[in-house]
Protein backbone atom coordinates (compact mmCIF):
# COMPACT_ATOMS: atom_id res chain seq x y z
CA UNK A 1 0.00 0.00 0.00
CA UNK A 2 1.47 3.48 -0.99
CA UNK A 3 1.67 7.26 -1.20
CA UNK A 4 2.64 9.03 -3.33
CA UNK A 5 4.85 12.12 -2.73
CA UNK A 6 4.16 14.14 -6.35
CA UNK A 7 0.23 15.46 -6.29
CA UNK A 8 -2.27 14.16 -7.31
CA UNK A 9 -5.14 15.25 -9.55
CA UNK A 10 -8.44 14.81 -9.06
CA UNK A 11 -10.92 14.88 -11.95
CA UNK A 12 -14.66 15.46 -11.54
CA UNK A 13 -17.03 14.30 -14.06
CA UNK A 14 -20.99 14.33 -13.53
CA UNK A 15 -20.48 14.69 -9.51
CA UNK A 16 -18.02 11.72 -9.38
CA UNK A 17 -14.23 12.09 -8.76
CA UNK A 18 -11.61 10.12 -9.74
CA UNK A 19 -7.96 10.47 -8.57
CA UNK A 20 -5.83 11.48 -6.05
CA UNK A 21 -3.79 9.82 -3.02
CA UNK A 22 -4.77 6.32 -2.16
CA UNK A 23 -6.90 5.69 0.45
CA UNK A 24 -8.92 9.23 -0.53
CA UNK A 25 -11.46 8.04 -3.07
CA UNK A 26 -13.20 4.99 -4.01
CA UNK A 27 -12.08 3.07 -6.88
CA UNK A 28 -13.98 3.66 -9.84
CA UNK A 29 -15.29 1.11 -11.78
CA UNK A 30 -16.33 0.62 -15.48
CA UNK A 31 -18.62 -2.06 -16.67
CA UNK A 32 -18.44 -3.18 -20.25
CA UNK A 33 -21.69 -2.80 -22.04
CA UNK A 34 -21.98 -5.01 -25.00
CA UNK A 35 -24.45 -5.68 -27.96
CA UNK A 36 -24.13 -8.94 -29.57
CA UNK A 37 -26.63 -8.95 -32.34
CA UNK A 38 -30.23 -7.54 -31.33
CA UNK A 39 -29.77 -4.76 -29.29
CA UNK A 40 -31.96 -5.99 -25.92
CA UNK A 41 -31.96 -2.78 -24.21
CA UNK A 42 -34.48 -3.82 -21.37
CA UNK A 43 -31.98 -6.21 -19.98
CA UNK A 44 -29.10 -3.65 -20.66
CA UNK A 45 -30.80 -0.83 -18.34
CA UNK A 46 -31.67 -4.07 -15.75
CA UNK A 47 -28.48 -4.50 -15.68
CA UNK A 48 -27.30 -1.11 -15.80
CA UNK A 49 -29.92 -0.71 -12.55
CA UNK A 50 -28.42 -3.55 -11.07
CA UNK A 51 -24.56 -2.02 -10.62
CA UNK A 52 -26.00 1.00 -9.88
CA UNK A 53 -27.56 -0.23 -6.90
CA UNK A 54 -24.53 -2.30 -5.75
CA UNK A 55 -22.56 0.77 -5.93
CA UNK A 56 -24.74 2.47 -3.69
CA UNK A 57 -24.41 -0.15 -0.79
CA UNK A 58 -20.63 0.16 -1.33
CA UNK A 59 -19.99 3.42 -2.48
CA UNK A 60 -17.57 2.77 -5.51
CA UNK A 61 -18.62 4.66 -8.45
CA UNK A 62 -19.71 2.62 -11.54
CA UNK A 63 -19.44 3.50 -15.10
CA UNK A 64 -20.82 2.50 -18.44
CA UNK A 65 -18.49 1.90 -20.96
CA UNK A 66 -20.45 1.43 -24.34
CA UNK A 67 -18.65 -0.93 -26.84
CA UNK A 68 -19.38 0.35 -30.20
CA UNK A 69 -18.31 -2.44 -33.01
CA UNK A 70 -21.01 -1.22 -35.95
CA UNK A 71 -21.49 2.35 -37.82
CA UNK A 72 -25.03 1.04 -38.11
CA UNK A 73 -24.86 0.79 -33.72
CA UNK A 74 -23.61 3.95 -32.94
CA UNK A 75 -27.26 5.74 -33.47
CA UNK A 76 -29.00 3.21 -31.32
CA UNK A 77 -26.47 2.98 -28.42
CA UNK A 78 -26.40 6.93 -28.15
CA UNK A 79 -30.04 6.81 -28.04
CA UNK A 80 -30.30 4.22 -25.60
CA UNK A 81 -27.87 6.39 -23.68
CA UNK A 82 -29.56 9.73 -23.85
CA UNK A 83 -32.81 8.18 -23.00
CA UNK A 84 -32.52 5.75 -20.94
CA UNK A 85 -28.85 5.86 -18.87
CA UNK A 86 -30.03 8.50 -15.71
CA UNK A 87 -28.85 11.90 -16.43
CA UNK A 88 -26.26 12.15 -13.22
CA UNK A 89 -24.39 8.84 -14.49
CA UNK A 90 -21.17 9.31 -16.87
CA UNK A 91 -20.29 6.41 -19.32
CA UNK A 92 -17.64 6.14 -21.86
CA UNK A 93 -17.40 4.82 -24.92
CA UNK A 94 -15.26 2.18 -25.90
CA UNK A 95 -14.40 1.73 -29.97
CA UNK A 96 -11.82 0.54 -31.87
CA UNK A 97 -12.54 1.22 -35.36
CA UNK A 98 -11.47 5.27 -36.08
CA UNK A 99 -14.12 5.52 -38.69
CA UNK A 100 -16.41 4.71 -35.88
CA UNK A 101 -14.90 7.10 -33.54
CA UNK A 102 -15.35 10.44 -35.63
CA UNK A 103 -18.78 9.40 -36.22
CA UNK A 104 -19.17 8.28 -32.26
CA UNK A 105 -18.05 11.32 -31.09
CA UNK A 106 -20.22 13.75 -34.05
CA UNK A 107 -23.29 12.09 -32.77
CA UNK A 108 -22.36 12.43 -29.00
CA UNK A 109 -21.99 16.14 -29.38
CA UNK A 110 -25.58 16.62 -31.35
CA UNK A 111 -27.03 14.56 -28.52
CA UNK A 112 -25.32 17.34 -26.37
CA UNK A 113 -23.61 14.20 -24.20
CA UNK A 114 -20.04 15.25 -24.36
CA UNK A 115 -20.30 16.80 -21.21
CA UNK A 116 -20.59 13.27 -19.44
CA UNK A 117 -18.15 11.21 -22.01
CA UNK A 118 -15.25 9.48 -20.79
CA UNK A 119 -13.43 8.74 -24.04
CA UNK A 120 -11.86 5.15 -24.80
CA UNK A 121 -9.15 5.75 -26.05
CA UNK A 122 -6.58 7.84 -27.11
CA UNK A 123 -3.39 5.58 -28.38
CA UNK A 124 -0.66 5.87 -30.86
CA UNK A 125 -2.98 4.68 -33.75
CA UNK A 126 -4.97 7.73 -33.62
CA UNK A 127 -5.41 9.38 -37.18
CA UNK A 128 -5.77 13.11 -38.24
CA UNK A 129 -9.34 12.69 -38.89
CA UNK A 130 -9.78 11.44 -35.37
CA UNK A 131 -7.67 14.66 -33.99
CA UNK A 132 -9.76 17.08 -36.25
CA UNK A 133 -13.09 15.31 -34.81
CA UNK A 134 -11.85 15.47 -31.21
CA UNK A 135 -11.04 18.80 -31.67
CA UNK A 136 -14.54 19.77 -32.91
CA UNK A 137 -16.12 17.18 -30.92
CA UNK A 138 -14.17 17.53 -27.51
CA UNK A 139 -15.25 15.24 -24.59
CA UNK A 140 -15.01 16.05 -20.62
CA UNK A 141 -12.62 13.14 -20.13
CA UNK A 142 -10.46 10.81 -22.16
CA UNK A 143 -8.60 7.62 -21.39
CA UNK A 144 -5.12 7.70 -22.54
CA UNK A 145 -3.81 4.44 -23.41
CA UNK A 146 -0.11 3.77 -22.86
CA UNK A 147 0.59 0.89 -25.17
CA UNK A 148 3.94 1.15 -26.62
CA UNK A 149 4.66 -1.87 -28.97
CA UNK A 150 8.43 -1.37 -28.50
CA UNK A 151 8.62 -1.27 -24.49
CA UNK A 152 6.10 -3.00 -22.45
CA UNK A 153 7.49 -1.83 -19.55
CA UNK A 154 6.26 0.55 -17.23
CA UNK A 155 9.29 3.10 -18.21
CA UNK A 156 8.04 2.14 -22.18
CA UNK A 157 4.58 3.13 -21.21
CA UNK A 158 6.21 6.21 -19.78
CA UNK A 159 7.54 7.01 -23.02
CA UNK A 160 4.44 7.09 -25.24
CA UNK A 161 2.87 9.55 -22.68
CA UNK A 162 5.86 11.58 -22.54
CA UNK A 163 7.18 11.39 -26.54
CA UNK A 164 5.10 9.02 -28.31
CA UNK A 165 8.37 7.35 -28.52
CA UNK A 166 9.04 8.03 -32.15
CA UNK A 167 5.58 6.29 -33.26
CA UNK A 168 3.60 9.63 -32.64
CA UNK A 169 4.06 13.16 -33.45
CA UNK A 170 4.39 13.99 -30.07
CA UNK A 171 3.49 12.41 -26.52
CA UNK A 172 0.15 11.20 -26.13
CA UNK A 173 -0.32 13.71 -23.35
CA UNK A 174 0.35 16.69 -25.03
CA UNK A 175 -1.76 15.52 -28.22
CA UNK A 176 -4.48 15.75 -25.49
CA UNK A 177 -3.55 18.55 -24.07
CA UNK A 178 -3.55 20.56 -27.23
CA UNK A 179 -6.73 19.19 -27.63
CA UNK A 180 -8.20 20.89 -24.53
CA UNK A 181 -8.79 17.45 -23.04
CA UNK A 182 -7.75 18.82 -19.03
CA UNK A 183 -8.98 15.84 -17.64
CA UNK A 184 -7.12 13.11 -18.59
CA UNK A 185 -7.15 9.02 -16.86
CA UNK A 186 -3.83 6.89 -17.81
CA UNK A 187 -4.93 3.34 -19.13
CA UNK A 188 -1.30 1.78 -18.26
CA UNK A 189 -2.26 -1.48 -21.12
CA UNK A 190 -2.77 -4.47 -19.94
CA UNK A 191 -1.34 -7.19 -22.64
CA UNK A 192 -1.81 -10.74 -22.60
CA UNK A 193 -0.40 -13.18 -20.22
CA UNK A 194 3.08 -13.89 -21.99
CA UNK A 195 3.26 -10.12 -22.86
CA UNK A 196 4.84 -8.37 -19.96
CA UNK A 197 1.35 -8.36 -18.67
CA UNK A 198 2.37 -7.80 -14.95
CA UNK A 199 3.41 -4.34 -16.34
CA UNK A 200 0.17 -2.73 -16.41
CA UNK A 201 0.08 -3.51 -12.68
CA UNK A 202 3.73 -2.16 -11.85
CA UNK A 203 3.28 0.95 -14.10
CA UNK A 204 0.41 2.39 -11.91
CA UNK A 205 2.62 3.89 -9.38
CA UNK A 206 5.27 5.08 -11.76
CA UNK A 207 3.04 6.28 -13.66
CA UNK A 208 1.16 8.43 -10.13
CA UNK A 209 4.26 9.50 -9.30
CA UNK A 210 5.51 10.90 -12.96
CA UNK A 211 2.40 12.82 -13.53
CA UNK A 212 -0.26 13.08 -10.61
CA UNK A 213 -2.63 11.99 -12.81
CA UNK A 214 -5.63 8.85 -12.11
CA UNK A 215 -4.55 6.39 -13.51
CA UNK A 216 -6.31 2.26 -13.94
CA UNK A 217 -6.24 -0.56 -16.34
CA UNK A 218 -8.13 -3.31 -17.58
CA UNK A 219 -6.33 -6.01 -16.01
CA UNK A 220 -9.52 -8.39 -16.66
CA UNK A 221 -8.10 -8.53 -20.15
CA UNK A 222 -5.21 -10.59 -19.48
CA UNK A 223 -7.34 -13.22 -17.80
CA UNK A 224 -9.89 -13.22 -20.84
CA UNK A 225 -6.75 -13.89 -22.89
CA UNK A 226 -5.88 -16.71 -20.72
CA UNK A 227 -6.03 -20.63 -22.63
CA UNK A 228 -4.81 -21.72 -19.24
CA UNK A 229 -7.15 -20.87 -17.00
CA UNK A 230 -10.06 -22.30 -19.00
CA UNK A 231 -8.98 -25.75 -17.12
CA UNK A 232 -10.33 -23.94 -14.02
CA UNK A 233 -14.15 -22.84 -14.51
CA UNK A 234 -14.78 -22.33 -10.94
CA UNK A 235 -11.35 -20.59 -10.60
CA UNK A 236 -11.85 -18.04 -13.87
CA UNK A 237 -14.83 -16.21 -12.40
CA UNK A 238 -12.80 -15.98 -9.13
CA UNK A 239 -9.43 -14.57 -10.71
CA UNK A 240 -11.28 -12.65 -12.92
CA UNK A 241 -12.69 -10.39 -10.34
CA UNK A 242 -9.72 -10.88 -7.52
CA UNK A 243 -7.14 -9.98 -10.39
CA UNK A 244 -8.63 -6.35 -10.10
CA UNK A 245 -7.52 -5.90 -6.45
CA UNK A 246 -3.91 -5.43 -8.09
CA UNK A 247 -5.02 -2.05 -9.08
CA UNK A 248 -6.07 -0.09 -5.93
CA UNK A 249 -3.41 -2.41 -4.21
CA UNK A 250 -0.43 -0.71 -6.18
CA UNK A 251 -2.11 3.29 -5.58
CA UNK A 252 -4.56 2.89 -8.94
CA UNK A 253 -7.81 4.99 -9.20
CA UNK A 254 -10.24 3.23 -12.05
CA UNK A 255 -10.33 -0.68 -13.01
CA UNK A 256 -12.20 -1.51 -15.95
CA UNK A 257 -13.65 -4.75 -15.35
CA UNK A 258 -14.82 -6.87 -18.17
CA UNK A 259 -18.75 -7.27 -19.02
CA UNK A 260 -21.11 -5.67 -16.60
CA UNK A 261 -22.52 -9.05 -15.34
CA UNK A 262 -19.28 -9.67 -13.36
CA UNK A 263 -20.42 -6.10 -10.78
CA UNK A 264 -21.67 -8.30 -7.94
CA UNK A 265 -18.74 -10.35 -8.15
CA UNK A 266 -16.20 -7.19 -8.73
CA UNK A 267 -17.92 -4.45 -6.25
CA UNK A 268 -17.63 -5.84 -3.11
CA UNK A 269 -14.41 -7.54 -3.78
CA UNK A 270 -12.77 -3.96 -4.53
CA UNK A 271 -14.79 -1.98 -2.02
CA UNK A 272 -13.24 -4.10 0.47
CA UNK A 273 -9.93 -3.50 -0.87
CA UNK A 274 -10.65 -0.14 -0.43
CA UNK A 275 -11.50 -0.26 3.32
CA UNK A 276 -8.16 -2.15 3.85
CA UNK A 277 -6.24 0.22 1.80
CA UNK A 278 -8.20 3.45 3.64
CA UNK A 279 -7.27 2.50 7.00
CA UNK A 280 -3.50 1.85 6.47
CA UNK A 281 -3.30 5.30 4.62
CA UNK A 282 -5.11 6.63 7.76
CA UNK A 283 -2.53 5.41 9.88
CA UNK A 284 0.47 5.67 7.98
CA UNK A 285 -0.22 8.70 5.84
CA UNK A 286 -2.83 11.03 7.53
CA UNK A 287 -4.93 10.43 4.86
CA UNK A 288 -8.85 10.32 5.50
CA UNK A 289 -11.20 8.82 3.21
CA UNK A 290 -14.02 10.62 1.57
CA UNK A 291 -17.78 10.89 2.94
CA UNK A 292 -18.55 8.41 0.04
CA UNK A 293 -16.15 5.51 0.53
CA UNK A 294 -16.77 1.92 1.01
CA UNK A 295 -15.37 2.40 4.60
CA UNK A 296 -17.85 5.46 5.43
CA UNK A 297 -20.61 2.52 3.97
CA UNK A 298 -19.60 -1.02 4.92
CA UNK A 299 -18.14 -0.35 8.32
CA UNK B 1 9.98 -30.26 -33.78
CA UNK B 2 8.45 -27.33 -31.75
CA UNK B 3 11.24 -26.73 -30.04
CA UNK B 4 13.53 -26.00 -33.62
CA UNK B 5 11.09 -24.22 -35.31
CA UNK B 6 8.36 -21.84 -34.13
CA UNK B 7 10.53 -19.74 -31.08
CA UNK B 8 7.42 -17.67 -30.39
CA UNK B 9 4.61 -19.40 -28.46
CA UNK B 10 1.20 -18.79 -29.22
CA UNK B 11 -2.39 -20.27 -29.92
CA UNK B 12 -1.52 -22.50 -32.67
CA UNK B 13 -1.77 -26.23 -33.45
CA UNK B 14 1.37 -27.38 -35.69
CA UNK B 15 0.81 -31.06 -38.52
CA UNK B 16 3.43 -31.45 -41.02
CA UNK B 17 6.94 -31.44 -40.65
CA UNK B 18 7.53 -30.98 -44.36
CA UNK B 19 4.12 -28.63 -44.87
CA UNK B 20 4.63 -25.83 -47.51
CA UNK B 21 1.42 -23.88 -45.89
CA UNK B 22 0.91 -22.09 -42.74
CA UNK B 23 -2.97 -21.11 -42.14
CA UNK B 24 -4.08 -17.70 -40.26
CA UNK B 25 -7.42 -18.37 -39.14
CA UNK B 26 -9.59 -15.28 -38.61
CA UNK B 27 -12.93 -15.29 -36.39
CA UNK B 28 -13.74 -18.86 -37.77
CA UNK B 29 -14.09 -22.11 -36.39
CA UNK B 30 -11.77 -24.37 -39.20
CA UNK B 31 -9.42 -26.70 -38.84
CA UNK B 32 -7.26 -27.55 -42.54
CA UNK B 33 -5.95 -30.70 -43.26
CA UNK B 34 -3.08 -32.44 -41.48
CA UNK B 35 -0.45 -31.71 -44.37
CA UNK B 36 -0.36 -28.36 -43.43
CA UNK B 37 2.60 -27.13 -41.29
CA UNK B 38 0.87 -25.06 -39.00
CA UNK B 39 -2.30 -23.22 -37.92
CA UNK B 40 -3.61 -20.77 -35.48
CA UNK B 41 -6.12 -17.78 -34.86
CA UNK B 42 -4.60 -14.12 -35.56
CA UNK B 43 -6.38 -11.42 -32.76
CA UNK B 44 -3.80 -8.58 -32.73
CA UNK B 45 -2.37 -6.20 -35.90
CA UNK B 46 1.11 -6.00 -33.70
CA UNK B 47 2.30 -8.43 -31.75
CA UNK B 48 0.02 -11.06 -32.97
CA UNK B 49 2.12 -9.98 -36.45
CA UNK B 50 4.40 -10.39 -35.20
CA UNK B 51 4.88 -13.68 -33.77
CA UNK B 52 3.08 -15.20 -36.91
CA UNK B 53 5.80 -13.48 -38.71
CA UNK B 54 8.68 -15.16 -36.50
CA UNK B 55 7.20 -18.68 -36.10
CA UNK B 56 6.75 -18.64 -40.07
CA UNK B 57 10.09 -17.76 -40.95
CA UNK B 58 11.71 -19.77 -38.72
CA UNK B 59 10.61 -22.69 -40.80
CA UNK B 60 11.85 -22.64 -43.73
CA UNK B 61 9.70 -24.83 -45.65
CA UNK B 62 6.36 -22.74 -45.50
CA UNK B 63 5.98 -20.91 -48.20
CA UNK B 64 2.55 -20.09 -48.28
CA UNK B 65 0.51 -18.55 -46.05
CA UNK B 66 -3.49 -18.57 -46.21
CA UNK B 67 -5.69 -15.70 -44.70
CA UNK B 68 -8.92 -16.66 -44.43
CA UNK B 69 -11.91 -16.36 -42.29
CA UNK B 70 -13.70 -12.62 -40.76
CA UNK B 71 -11.20 -10.06 -40.43
CA UNK B 72 -11.21 -8.66 -36.79
CA UNK B 73 -13.15 -5.66 -36.57
CA UNK B 74 -11.12 -2.77 -35.34
CA UNK B 75 -7.61 -4.09 -35.48
CA UNK B 76 -8.24 -5.68 -38.78
CA UNK B 77 -4.97 -7.70 -38.28
CA UNK B 78 -5.70 -9.93 -41.38
CA UNK B 79 -5.76 -7.21 -43.91
CA UNK B 80 -3.00 -5.80 -42.02
CA UNK B 81 -0.80 -8.65 -42.52
CA UNK B 82 -1.26 -8.61 -46.27
CA UNK B 83 -0.37 -5.40 -46.14
CA UNK B 84 2.73 -6.15 -44.51
CA UNK B 85 3.75 -8.37 -47.02
CA UNK B 86 2.80 -6.27 -49.72
CA UNK B 87 4.39 -2.87 -48.53
CA UNK B 88 6.67 -3.57 -45.49
CA UNK B 89 6.81 -0.86 -42.82
CA UNK B 90 7.43 3.05 -42.62
CA UNK B 91 10.13 4.65 -40.69
CA UNK B 92 8.09 4.37 -37.85
CA UNK B 93 7.71 1.26 -38.16
CA UNK B 94 3.85 1.34 -39.28
CA UNK B 95 2.85 -0.98 -41.52
CA UNK B 96 1.68 0.80 -44.30
CA UNK B 97 -1.28 1.33 -46.24
CA UNK B 98 -2.69 -1.01 -42.57
CA UNK B 99 -6.04 -0.32 -41.91
CA UNK B 100 -5.89 -1.68 -38.17
CA UNK B 101 -5.97 0.51 -35.51
CA UNK B 102 -2.07 0.34 -34.28
CA UNK B 103 -0.50 -1.92 -36.80
CA UNK B 104 3.26 -1.45 -35.79
CA UNK B 105 5.79 -3.98 -35.87
CA UNK B 106 8.38 -2.96 -33.19
CA UNK B 107 10.20 -6.70 -32.02
CA UNK B 108 11.55 -7.77 -35.50
CA UNK B 109 14.29 -6.54 -37.38
CA UNK B 110 14.12 -5.33 -40.99
CA UNK B 111 15.76 -7.98 -41.84
CA UNK B 112 13.32 -10.64 -40.45
CA UNK B 113 10.91 -8.67 -42.08
CA UNK B 114 12.05 -9.10 -45.70
CA UNK B 115 12.55 -12.71 -45.14
CA UNK B 116 8.80 -13.00 -44.25
CA UNK B 117 7.73 -10.93 -47.44
CA UNK B 118 10.29 -12.67 -49.94
CA UNK B 119 9.66 -16.33 -48.16
CA UNK B 120 6.08 -16.18 -48.31
CA UNK B 121 3.70 -16.04 -51.14
CA UNK B 122 0.00 -14.80 -49.36
CA UNK B 123 -3.21 -16.08 -50.52
CA UNK B 124 -5.57 -14.42 -49.37
CA UNK B 125 -9.28 -15.85 -48.39
CA UNK B 126 -10.32 -13.03 -46.93
CA UNK B 127 -14.08 -13.33 -45.97
CA UNK B 128 -13.86 -16.54 -47.13
CA UNK B 129 -15.33 -19.06 -44.36
CA UNK B 130 -16.78 -22.33 -45.87
CA UNK B 131 -15.15 -24.75 -45.32
CA UNK B 132 -15.26 -26.41 -48.64
CA UNK B 133 -13.70 -23.85 -50.17
CA UNK B 134 -11.15 -23.26 -47.79
CA UNK B 135 -10.11 -27.18 -48.00
CA UNK B 136 -9.93 -26.94 -51.75
CA UNK B 137 -7.47 -24.30 -51.78
CA UNK B 138 -5.46 -25.25 -48.85
CA UNK B 139 -5.52 -29.03 -50.22
CA UNK B 140 -3.92 -28.03 -53.50
CA UNK B 141 -1.36 -26.05 -51.86
CA UNK B 142 -0.63 -28.94 -49.90
CA UNK B 143 0.10 -30.87 -52.41
CA UNK B 144 3.08 -28.92 -54.06
CA UNK B 145 6.74 -28.91 -53.23
CA UNK B 146 8.23 -26.20 -53.39
CA UNK B 147 12.25 -25.92 -52.43
CA UNK B 148 12.67 -24.64 -48.30
CA UNK B 149 13.85 -20.62 -48.59
CA UNK B 150 17.29 -21.74 -47.44
CA UNK B 151 18.40 -21.85 -43.56
CA UNK B 152 15.55 -21.27 -40.75
CA UNK B 153 15.62 -17.82 -39.09
CA UNK B 154 15.32 -17.05 -35.79
CA UNK B 155 13.76 -14.00 -35.10
CA UNK B 156 13.36 -13.64 -31.82
CA UNK B 157 14.46 -16.01 -28.86
CA UNK B 158 12.35 -16.07 -25.84
CA UNK B 159 14.16 -16.72 -22.88
CA UNK B 160 12.54 -19.16 -20.19
CA UNK B 161 14.26 -17.37 -17.28
CA UNK B 162 15.91 -14.10 -16.57
CA UNK B 163 17.70 -12.22 -14.26
CA UNK B 164 17.32 -8.27 -13.29
CA UNK B 165 19.39 -6.74 -10.97
CA UNK B 166 18.89 -3.49 -8.53
CA UNK B 167 20.52 -1.02 -11.00
CA UNK B 168 19.38 -2.67 -14.10
CA UNK B 169 17.69 -0.20 -16.27
CA UNK B 170 15.04 -2.41 -17.43
CA UNK B 171 14.21 -3.42 -13.39
CA UNK B 172 10.24 -2.38 -13.63
CA UNK B 173 10.69 0.35 -11.20
CA UNK B 174 13.58 2.30 -12.61
CA UNK B 175 11.74 5.70 -11.74
CA UNK B 176 10.26 5.29 -8.27
CA UNK B 177 11.53 4.13 -4.96
CA UNK B 178 9.93 3.56 -2.10
CA UNK B 179 10.35 3.98 1.66
CA UNK B 180 9.88 1.19 4.59
CA UNK B 181 6.28 2.78 5.32
CA UNK B 182 5.47 2.79 1.30
CA UNK B 183 6.02 6.48 0.24
CA UNK B 184 6.85 6.68 -3.12
CA UNK B 185 9.28 9.29 -5.10
CA UNK B 186 11.27 9.60 -8.04
CA UNK B 187 14.29 8.33 -7.89
CA UNK B 188 16.30 10.86 -9.21
CA UNK B 189 15.05 12.97 -6.47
Amino acid sequence: MFSFTKEQKVFKISGIKIGGQPGKYPTILFGGVFFKGDFDFEYTEKNIQDMLNISKKTANPIIPDFFIKKEEHIENIINFIDTKLPKNVPFSIDVIEPSIKVKALEHLNDKDLLSRTIYNSIHIGITDRELNALKNNTPEMAIILAFNPKDKSPDGKVEILENGANLTKDGLLNIANNLGIKKILVDTAALAPGDNSGAAIAAIPVIKEEYGLPTGCAIHNVVEKSKWLDNFNYAKTTVDASSNVNIPLFGGDYAIFGPMKNAEYVIPVIAWQDILISEYAENYFGISPDNFHPRRKLL
Amino acid sequence: MNQEYYPWGGEFTTCSPDGCVAVILLNIDYKPNELVAIYGSLKTENIGIEKIVANVISNPKIRYLVVCGNDIRGHRSGMSIIALKENGIDEQHKIINSPGAIPYIENLNNEAIERFRNQIEIIDLLGITDKKKLDKVIDSLSAKSPPPFGEPYIAIKIIDESYVKLNDKRALHSKIVMNYMGKIERRDK
